[in-house]
């Protein structure tokens, strides 16, 4: 039985949109997911997979048409679960016109801090996102970066025990999307007991920053684990590159591996320990000699969109004696 | 108190706003416009000049609890700046009143400066007749109807676009001060029936009209003015408690 102490509980939660009289969008369909305290968890999906509409109704800004959303034992939407979260929504914007430092002060007042320890606060979390130089500028002068640490900030005011980020890396050019994930890592190793929940389509950020992956396409769960049992179960392989084989033995690898003759000599793949056991003591006993063998790890977007339906992109005919 | 945090920010806003300031420009030429057609007129000068005035501060405040109300509340969805507030442990009413208090805060404050303008060009240039009183309980109901129609613009303007927020609010501007027409050119009973159940909900806002009253220098009971007041606040919170209770069940999706 797990001990782990669950931060969101998601229950059987579906949410759909009225797109006209009679017409209904299903967004979110029977979603159901328990994220850990302590961990940093990814959900990942394409644009309209429904990632955004999940974390709107973990905040209570969406009801779920049917299901149930917990947030650390409260129910989601409560005043009392929102004093628990932090939320950085895609794109934030700020009045132009406040100064850094008052927007921090004005949040963490909205989450009823006050005197020495919202000062305190507010100091330290212009601090950790490199914005004390800034902090009596006007937002409206602030680049994107400079605007998405000021929002983060203002997500953390509360010292919460849940971040939710609604694609924190989204805009952002490599640097700023660098310093963004160096943030979210310096928060994890500040806060470790924070749980941070983000939505994302980025798998880079994924990988570099989660412990844990949950996959949403068209508003279903498709994959919920941990990225390391992701990448032992589905993301190992081994590549064996072998030489002096016989005709029979070399039809069957390609029939079977899809093998290909490199200049190394015949090189496929297999996925499992057992078969590359076996592959090896067939060369082996058909006096075949192996090149080379490799674990290799497949990326995360090979193995989560593995079964994504090739698309074939082509540009309109022209017509015929055309120009 | 964080409506009031947010009613501070919701002036703020207002200030920074061109709109304000476009709206501001348009009250101060319709003053300015009101004085000349005013001097223009012939005999009874004063009166008509303050009658004017009067109507251009009416007409100066409708437009600015439509528009600035549109534009307080739709733009911070639009902006989605909603989202960080709404995120925080706040009520959606709290919200919602917050930005109410930050408008009618700045719209009672211009209306007075409208009425302290007319009554200095009064002073100026208009007869011995003139009385400030009557200006000031003249000016205080319009900022009272002004609130109302805010109230009224919030109710529309959380569940729709500003098109049908500004017609919405506007509607019931002009209904409000139709009540009597509408109802001598009611014949049928049905229709009598339908118009007196709409009543019950639509403000009566010639309670609040006394610029003929006031262009002859008469002002109210204070007793009466007092009255006045008090059925601004009833419609305030009838409108405002519609607003909330759309604004709370509402999707928010930005």
């Amino acid at each position: 039985m797990s001990t782990k102490v669950i931060d969101i509980s998601i229950n059987e939660v579906t949410k759909e949109f009225a797109t006209g009289i009679f017409k209904k969008k299903m967004a979110v369909d029977k979603l159901t997911l328990d994220i850990p305290r302590g961990q940093i968890v990814g959900l990942l999906g394409a644009n309209g997979s429904g990632k955004s509409t999940t974390i709107k109704m973990i905040l209570g800004f969406l009801k779920p048409t049917h299901g149930q959303i917990f947030v650390c034992n409260q129910p989601a939407g409560t005043r009392q679960s929102r004093s628990l979260i932090g939320y950085l929504p895609e794109n934030p914007r700020f009045q132009k016109f406040l100064r850094g430092e008052y927007i921090l002060n004005y949040y963490g007042r909205l989450y009823g801090l006050g005197g020495k320890q919202l000062t305190q606060q507010t100091d330290h979390m212009l601090d950790l996102v490199g914005l004390k130089h800034a902090r009596d500028e006007r937002v409206g002068g602030y680049s994107k970066g400079m605007t998405q640490r000021l929002a983060i900030a203002q997500a953390l005011m509360n010292k919460p025990k849940l971040l939710i980020f609604d694609e924190p890396m989204s805009g952002l050019d490599p640097l700023g999307r660098m310093e963004i994930r160096d943030l979210i890592r310096a928060i994890h190793d500040g806060m470790p007991e924070t749980t941070i929940f983000f939505s994302t389509h980025i798998l880079s950020d994924v990988e570099a920053l989660c412990s844990s992956v949950a996959l949403l396409k068209k508003g279903v769960l498709k994959t919920a684990c941990e990225i390391n049992q992701l990448m032992v179960q589905d993301g190992q392989f081994f590549s064996i590159v072998v030489t002096g084989l016989n005709q029979t033995l070399e039809n069957k690898y390609r029939a079977e591996h899809g093998a290909a003759t490199t200049s190394l000599g015949l090189s496929f793949n297999v996925e499992s320990v057992d078969m590359l056991t076996a592959r090896l003591s067939e060369i082996s006993r058909a006096g075949g000699t192996i090149v080379s063998v490799n674990t290799q790890r497949r990326g995360l977007e090979e193995i989560l969109f593995s079964d994504r339906k090739n698309v074939n992109f082509q540009f309109p005919q022209q017509a015929a004696g055309g120009a | 108190m964080n409506s009031l945090r947010i009613a501070w920010v919701a002036i703020q806003e207002l200030l920074h706003e061109k709109v304000s300031y476009l709206l501001i420009g348009f009250a101060l030429f319709s003053l300015a416009m009101s004085m000349v057609f005013g001097q223009m007129t012939y005999g009874e000068q004063a009166k008509l000049t303050l009658d004017f005035m009067l109507g251009a501060t009416q007409l100066s405040m409708l437009l600015f609890s439509i528009f600035m109300g549109i534009s307080l509340f739709q733009k911070e969805l639009s902006m989605g700046s909603i989202s960080m507030i709404l995120s925080k442990p706040i009520s959606r009413a709290s919200f919602l009143l917050g930005k109410y208090l930050g408008q009618i805060c700045m719209q009672f404050l211009i209306t007075w400066m409208m009425g302290l303008m007319t009554c200095l060009f009064c002073l100026r240039f208009g007869s011995g007749s003139f009385s400030a009183a009557a200006v000031f309980q003249t000016v205080t109901l319009i900022a009272w109807e002004a609130a109302i129609i805010t109230a009224v613009t919030y109710a529309f303007a959380v569940n729709s676009g500003a098109v049908v927020t500004s017609l919405g609010a506007a509607s019931i501007f002009f209904i409000g001060h139709g009540r009597d027409t509408v109802s001598s050119n009611l014949k049928e009973t049905s229709d009598l029936i339908v118009w007196n159940s709409a009543k019950t909900v639509l403000p009566d806002l010639e309670i609040f009209n006394m610029k003929a009253l006031a262009s002859y220098s008469q002002s109210i009971e204070w007793n009466e003015f007092f009255l006045a007041s008090c059925y601004g606040t009833v419609c305030v919170a009838f409108y405002l408690s519609l607003a909330v209770l759309f604004f709370s069940r509402r999707d928010i999706a930005t």
